[in-house]
């Protein structure tokens, strides 16, 4: 009896004792976890911002090759859909529209009625697409290459556009689309090619003047880039004007 | 008696200590221990994600620089010491030469900072990346499209083909270009049948460029187009980690403690990077499927299809599985193409979307075919929605979609002579017959889209 009872006593004292530098070491350790589990926590979350730039980067680009897909096919209210509502527009020379609305307008009076015609052919096939995402996560540009193929034959132009992320979703805030060449089918681009547009070439008239006063090929014109060079970091240098030079009034 | 036994309980007492606080504090511990290598990992495979788009970037960049002769910019995408082989011409070593090569090969002027002549075009399209990061995360291949309209104003204008396999190199934390090897299939008149009727050219002929302006090393020769040539793969070995990304899982149910929650958000994070992975892998798929499919390498084509994947291609109906897919690829030629026959289906702007357990995805492509066969040639065009599958962490096509939308005569154009589409072979039938039935170009078609306005979120109605 006694001998269990102090066997009792020592079981107790030491379950005690257990507790008592369990609960301290516990104590001890939940600290340091928590510093841990803030270092983790930070690091998931750097991670997970480069995790949604790269998604960013993919979702930009949708934006213009769903462009390019509508436009294929005169789908001019999806096609507006895809801007910002107070988004501009400027293809070409024509000038520039500011808001969906007038985005709308310039493709629906410009370029036709809604909807795809038999027998007329506008593919307007995106190409090599640059996007880059700004630090600020929330806008973005993009060079790309509408490679046209028509009725009328062949077009190339380039796209140097402003993207916004606006609840969530990324959008046009500014296309703009420079014409780099127009030629018809049956004689290429060796002669008669159909040089840039203008204001007052076709209805609409434009909200604004054209950003920028350029020529087409066979004349040279470079629109400048967004970007940086990717190895070197610097911008890219303006050409000379013996090999073409500046657009006018720039 | 009472000694040992009071012995007896101490031992007991540190005994139940030592195990309980270890068995605590220790899984506590090794959980933190598996999230930190965890979240390690994700660090390395988002670099090497990056590092995708990162080289994408410089090629895309390279497009846009000598497009407008801005070659000094395209010669400072390569490395020192990087080479430069140009078709049969050679290898060209280093920068400066590497500048002077791409400034006479599109008519340039060393003494002009950037720019183009009046009258000159050389715009060199660069498409259809297929990028492997090697492992270590220091080098890189890859392989792209060049598609180039080229000339003179009223002088002469020609169409360019050429595949180019880079090697790239990270240094100091910067992607260049090492060395690029340049497989220039043919430079086209224009007129006269375009590259339909192009004569047998000597093999290690070189080009006016390379007469004037010698290589500083020899490359091995090739035969250009007419006559049949596949410029070796850096993917031709084993399994291509190009098309790779993660295996699908579910994720586990986590405690509801502090760890719990960080171990949710990593399993969270983890998707979101899986599928940013998968996309590139989908890319680097459809790109790897065009370069066989170009060359005549049905065999290879068919073996990027799941064990029931579906291949469709305009009226002639569907096969499926990899050994009937092989099969209706043949009906475009025999294996490796025969002298003469062009088969370049370029793949171009991707839509692609992965699904939200990236078990599966689909994605919108376009083609732009340029074909020939006994001296005709032939323009293509035609939009893909396609079907993926993630086969533990090999992503196939679950089902390929080609719609037509015209057939053209080289010659003549495609608005003065479309062709109809071929309807199903008789010789080898298809599985089942065509999904949709419409007519190509003048008749024009809508191709459903998988996927609603990417802003609007509204889905298409037809208009």
């Amino acid at each position: 009896m006694k001998h269990s009872d102090s066997l009792f006593t020592a079981l107790r004292c030491s379950l005690l004792l257990c507790t008592a530098v369990l609960a301290l070491g516990s104590t001890v350790a939940r600290a340091q976890t928590d510093v841990e589990l803030q270092a983790i926590e930070k690091d998931l979350n750097d991670v997970g911002t480069r995790i949604t730039r790269l998604q960013d980067l993919t979702d930009v680009e949708i934006v213009q090759d769903a462009y390019g897909y509508y436009v294929d096919k005169a789908q001019w209210r999806s096609l507006a859909g895809l801007f910002a509502d107070d988004a501009t527009l400027e293809i070409g020379g024509k000038g520039v529209f500011t808001g969906k609305d007038r985005v709308f307008e310039y493709m629906q009076t410009g370029l036709g009625p809604i909807g795809p015609r038999k027998g007329g052919l506008i593919d307007h096939q995106q190409f090599q697409c640059l996007p880059t995402i700004h630090d600020d996560g929330v806008t973005a540009e993009a060079r790309c290459i509408a490679f046209v193929m028509s009725s009328g034959g062949w077009g190339h132009n380039y796209y140097e556009d402003d993207f916004v992320k606006e609840n969530g979703v990324w959008k046009f805030k500014k296309l703009h689309g420079p014409f780099n060449m127009y030629s018809s089918y049956k004689e290429g681009w060796i002669d008669h090619v159909i040089v840039n547009t203008f204001p007052e070439k076709f209805k609409p008239w434009p909200d604004l003047p054209p950003t920028v006063i350029y020529l087409t090929y066979p004349s040279y014109y470079a629109e400048p880039f967004h970007y940086v060079n990717p190895v070197t970091g610097k911008p890219a240098p303006t050409p000379s004007p013996r090999a073409g030079g500046e657009a006018f009034g720039r | 008696m009472k000694n040992s036994l009071h012995g007896f309980s101490v031992s007991f007492g540190i005994l139940c200590l030592a195990l309980a606080g270890s068995v605590a504090a220790q899984s506590d511990a090794a959980r933190v221990a598996a999230l930190k290598t965890r979240v390690a990992a994700m660090a390395k495979e988002t670099t090497q994600v990056e590092d995708i788009t990162k080289i994408q970037r410089i090629g895309r960049s390279f497009g846009y620089y000598t497009d407008k002769g801005f070659f000094g910019e395209a010669a400072d995408l390569f490395a020192d010491g990087a080479t430069f082989q140009w078709g049969n011409d050679g290898i060209y070593k280093g920068k400066a030469r590497i500048k002077e090569l791409l400034t006479r090969q599109g008519g340039g002027s060393m003494k002009e900072v950037a720019g183009l002549p009046f009258g000159r075009l050389n715009l060199r399209m660069q498409l259809q990346p297929v990028v492997t990061v090697a492992d270590d995360g220091k080098t890189a291949h890859a392989r792209w499209r060049e598609w180039d309209l080229l000339g003179q104003y009223q002088k002469e204008i020609s169409w360019g083909d050429a595949i180019m396999e880079d090697d790239y190199v990270k240094d100091s934390g910067v992607w260049k270009i090492a060395a690029r090897r340049y497989y220039q299939n043919f430079v086209s008149p224009y007129g006269d049948g375009g590259w339909a009727r192009l004569k047998p050219v000597n093999n290690g002929q070189l080009s006016k460029v390379g007469q004037e302006f010698p290589a500083d090393g020899k490359a091995e020769p090739y035969p250009m187009f007419p006559a049949p040539y596949i410029p070796p793969y850096h993917y031709a070995k084993g399994k291509p980690t190009a098309i790779q990304s993660d295996a699908p899982v579910t994720p586990p149910k986590r405690a509801d403690d502090k760890i719990g929650k960080l171990e949710a958000l990593a399993d969270a994070k983890a998707l979101a990077l899986a599928r940013a992975h998968s996309v590139r892998a989908i890319e680097n798929l459809q790109a790897m499927y065009g370069y066989y499919i170009d060359k005549g390498q049905w065999a290879q084509a068919s073996q990027l299809f799941s064990k029931d994947g579906s291949y469709e291609f305009g009226q002639s109906g569907v096969y499926i599985s990899p050994d009937h897919v092989e099969k209706a690829l043949r009906l475009m030629g025999p294996k490796d193409l025969e002298a003469g026959q062009l088969n370049n289906f370029v793949m171009v702007q991707p839509i692609i979307h992965i699904s939200d357990d990236n078990r599966t995805a689909k994605a919108r492509w376009r083609s732009d075919v340029l074909l020939s066969r006994a001296g005709k040639g032939r323009w293509g065009g035609g939009v893909y929605e396609n079907e993926y599958v993630n086969d533990n962490g090999t992503w196939k096509f679950s089902k390929l979609h080609y719609y037509v939308t015209f057939w053209g005569d080289y010659d003549e154009g495609w608005q003065a002579k479309p062709f109809p589409m071929d309807p199903p072979s008789k010789e080898t039938p298809p599985d089942q017959p065509p999904t949709l039935v419409y007519e190509s170009f003048p008749t024009t078609q809508v191709v459903p889209f998988h996927y609603a306005n990417p802003v609007t979120q509204e889905p298409h109605k037809g208009e």
